[in-house]
């Protein structure tokens, strides 16, 4: 149960941690007093924005940090327990250091960015804490190598038993097999969309999602079949197609659950990268013009 | 288009066979998606390569955009195809042949027996990582958009205002870095140009910069008073003055802690210019208010004296108007004994006292706009339409002589030798006299100046000296009436927003602070003290009490300079 040692970790000592950053922000943000509306300007306007930034810097360390396995400062579980907390801490603080003041400016722009970074954090949390267990409920134990490895033997056994059937047959289990899409694109991969076609006589090939098509096609033949062997081997074919039509399910199911798994980091990262940059630029914009 | 498609496979036993099948359709689509008709696999085939059409009787081959292939081993993007032409592509041959009877084509499919079925299976895209979406390109991209619109545009168009030269409206320049929107006036002043007031980088916006539009306005403390004190250099303007912030009216910063920061310690610092410390606006930390009245002081000039008016700043407590004229509030107010002559009501406030524009002041009260309605100078019940000149002693005198000579002369006159002479107790006691007209006439005059200064004109608002001249001219010495025009005039209060109070309005409202219906003497200056104010406004936020700051009733920028030599009360 990783999930429950992230949030929960040392007895979730950084929320604790976290809500003191906060109600500290709080009370700094509330003696700014009456001499002007709150913003970044006051003194208590600069000391949360130091904050702000030196936990943005320390936050973007987790990446960093991750990748120095033989490093022994703090474990990584400790590390993104904090980053989980104090991260969401940093939307308030930031919030508080903006005073609610926005417009169309670098400043917002950087305000934005961590609120991206941050929302597509908390989507990740959200993954990292649901989509594990899903994921290996749906590999029932195995991996996804032992998945493609069953859908490819199917195939070749479909692939000779067809042969021996009638040819629209064998051209129909043939096709569905070469024109059989996984994953995809972007969409395709988080969506499970399915392309998948298979030729039946002279016209154009015809969809075949999720592969009932061809098993349809195959099991109409199958009362017309006038050999006990025919009849057989179509029966035989069907089991086949339907088990590889669950292995495909399967698949698709994987492809899905890790694509949204996954997804979040690709806004994470480059646009933190990005509000590192603007944060830079924020503060020295903002003493240029002092 | 009816197509014959005969795909040859080695078979186990070396024997080549063959699978055949139809296709029909308008044209017959080349490419490794699932829904081609013609699908051939392997890493340099696009999803959709080629097209397959007929035009006429010739086959016609062409490639989609950005795709090429190989026709008779020659690469191309479009071909005309005829019988024996042999088309390449990742491995994959496909060759024309003679069609068979009923189809308009036939194609022979060898395809590359290397791209094994499973080999195009695991080149399934099941990792978000062969898609588009990438960590770094997309990282790149946007560091880039944000150094452009951050740093690029706006310091370019920092150096292009530096050279003086345009830059284009629609360029995002430096108003990128804008921290707020400026008050519309300086918004105005400003033209979107930073650097019209933010000079230099890294460097706070200067004072000068400020005064170099705000040249009228005065510092608070002028440096002849400031050189008396231990205290520093006055404050920036942009202590006070805060721009970029929402909401705009903050501009001005109206908190006391300011004011309070120096006058709270005011005996320490202040050194010579003695200040009382104000720490608030309660008793015990605000000085009681002071009034500055007129005092008159006399000298003495020919036969009689004159006067000088001397400012001075005292206390209310110990306030005593010093005017010179004679009036009860008390009488004027009370509706028994005093109506007003048009339509026999009583007075108002307001028939005497008139709010200028400023809402603070009042207008001056004269003999002519206020009190000459009903207090007229007739001096004859005969001659009810002829007054004495106010304010010009010597003119009255000679009034009346020039009038009694006339009466006496004129020959048309009914009854002109008649003395008149008006004795008190005695209304009108007439008497003959006998003399020269001329004579009669002085005698007269000289009766009636006597009667206007001492019994009834000017005496019953002025204080008359009778200084016992021989001369009519000298005889009495009238004392001028002149009252301050701003009791307190480093204060500010707006009586128009006091008009009002609580349930209180008009006469009511006035007289609620004003105590004028007891004030029977012109010394009593009516004006409230502290705690009368304090009945409704604190500094601080209070349930009923309406909060006040400094800034309320006190301008930090005077209006004008005030000179070493002026007196020093600044409160």
């Amino acid at each position: 149960m990783i999930h429950r040692n992230l949030l929960l970790f040392r007895g979730a000592r950084y929320l604790w941690w976290s809500l003191v950053l906060l109600i500290a922000s709080a009370v700094l943000y509330a003696t700014q007093g009456t001499v002007q509306p709150p913003n970044g300007g006051t003194w208590q306007g600069y000391v949360l924005g130091t904050i702000g930034a030196l936990l943005i810097v320390w936050l973007t360390f987790l990446g960093l940090r991750k990748r120095s396995y033989n490093s022994t400062l703090g474990s990584v579980q400790g590390w993104t327990s904090a980053h989980v907390y104090l991260g969401t801490a940093l939307l308030v603080i930031a919030t508080l250091h903006s005073g609610f003041q926005v417009g169309w400016n670098l400043h917002t722009l950087a305000y934005v960015l961590m609120c991206v970074v941050i929302a597509s954090g908390f989507f990740g949390l959200y993954s990292y804490l649901n989509h594990p267990v899903l994921i290996s409920k749906n590999r029932e134990g195995g991996g996804r190598a032992e998945l493609f490895a069953e859908l490819f033997e199917l195939d070749k056994q479909s692939r000779s038993l067809a042969q021996k059937c009638a040819p629209e047959v064998g051209i129909a289990v043939a096709s569905s097999i070469e024109r059989t899409t996984l994953g995809g694109g972007v969409y395709a991969q988080l969506f499970s969309g399915d392309d998948s076609f298979y030729v039946r006589g002279a016209g154009a090939p015809v969809r075949n999602a999720d592969q009932q098509g061809v098993v349809d096609f195959v099991a109409e033949r199958l009362p017309r079949a006038q050999k006990g062997v025919e009849a057989a081997n179509l029966q035989q074919l069907i089991v086949l197609l339907c088990r590889r039509q669950a292995v495909l399910r399967r698949i698709r199911r994987d492809i899905r659950l890790r694509g949204w798994l996954k997804i979040w980091l690709y806004f994470h990262i480059p646009v933190t990268l990005a509000l590192l940059v603007a944060l830079v630029v924020h503060i020295v914009s903002t003493f240029v013009y002092w | 288009m009816e197509a014959l498609l005969r795909e040859l496979h080695e078979g186990p036993d070396g024997i080549t066979e063959y699978r055949d099948s139809e296709i029909s359709g308008d044209e017959l689509t080349l490419g490794s998606a699932a829904d081609q008709r013609i699908q051939l696999l392997g890493r340099a085939v696009a999803a959709e390569h080629a097209v397959i059409r007929k035009s006429g009787s010739k086959l016609e081959l062409s490639c989609r955009s950005g795709e090429r292939i190989r026709v008779n081993g020659e690469e191309c993007s479009s071909a005309k195809l005829t019988t024996g032409d042999v088309i390449e592509l990742a491995g994959h041959q496909l060759t024309i042949a003679e069609p068979p009877g009923g189809f308009d084509v036939a194609i022979e499919l060898r395809p590359n027996e290397n791209i094994a079925a499973s080999e195009f299976e695991s080149a399934f895209r099941t990792d978000l990582d062969q898609t588009w979406l990438s960590k770094r390109p997309t990282a790149w991209l946007l560091v880039a958009i944000v150094l452009l619109l951050g740093v690029a545009l706006p310091v370019g168009v920092m150096f292009m205002h530096h050279a003086e030269r345009e830059t284009p409206g629609w360029v995002p320049g430096d108003e990128f870095w804008n921290s707020g929107p400026l008050s519309p006036a300086h918004q105005q002043a400003a033209a979107g140009r930073c650097d019209t007031c933010h000079k230099q980088p890294f460097v706070r916006v200067q004072d000068e910069t400020c005064l170099s539009c705000h040249k009228t306005i005065h510092d608070h403390v002028s440096p002849q008073h400031l050189a008396l004190t231990q205290l520093g250099p006055t404050q920036h303007c942009e202590t006070c003055h805060r721009e970029h912030n929402e909401p705009a009216s903050f501009l001005v910063n109206s908190s006391d802690a300011m004011c309070v920061d120096c006058h709270a310690t005011s005996q320490q610092k202040f050194a010579q210019l003695h200040l009382e410390p104000v720490s608030g606006f309660s008793a015990g930390h605000h000085p009681q208010f002071k009034a500055q009245l007129l005092k008159p002081i006399a000298t003495a000039a020919g036969a009689g004296f004159q006067f000088d008016w001397k400012t001075e700043v005292v206390p209310l407590d110990q306030a005593v108007e010093q005017s010179n004229v004679k009036f009860s509030h008390t009488q004027h107010l009370d509706p028994d004994r005093v109506l007003r002559r048009n339509d026999s009501k009583p007075l108002n406030c307001a028939d005497c006292h008139r709010l200028e524009p400023d809402g603070e002041h009042f207008e001056p009260i004269t003999m002519e706009t206020r009190c000459a309605e009903c207090h007229e100078l007739t001096f004859d019940p005969a001659a009810p339409d002829r007054q004495l000149p106010h304010g010009k002693p010597r003119e009255a005198v000679l009034t009346l002589q020039d009038y009694f000579t006339r009466k006496f002369s004129d020959p048309n006159a009914g009854r002109p030798t008649r003395e008149r002479r008006r004795l008190p107790g005695h209304e009108e006691e007439e008497q003959t006299c006998t003399g020269a007209p001329f004579d009669c006439a002085m005698r007269s005059a000289h009766a009636e100046i006597e009667n206007q200064f001492t019994r009834r004109g000017c005496v019953g608002c002025h204080v008359v000296v009778d200084t016992k001249s021989e001369s009519d001219f000298d005889r009495f010495q009238v004392y001028p009436i002149r009252f301050a025009r701003d009791y307190f005039p480093a204060g500010r209060f707006d009586h128009r927003s006091h008009q009002i109070q609580g349930k209180l309005t008009g006469d009511a409202a006035c007289l609620s602070c004003h105590k004028a219906k007891e004030s029977k003497d012109s010394k009593d200056l009516l004006v409230p003290a502290m705690a009368k104010c304090e009945e409704c406004h604190g500094d601080r936020p209070a349930v009923e009490r309406v909060t006040v700051q400094c800034v309320s009733c006190h301008a930090y920028h005077p209006q004008q300079t005030v000179s070493i030599e002026a007196p020093k009360h600044e409160e």
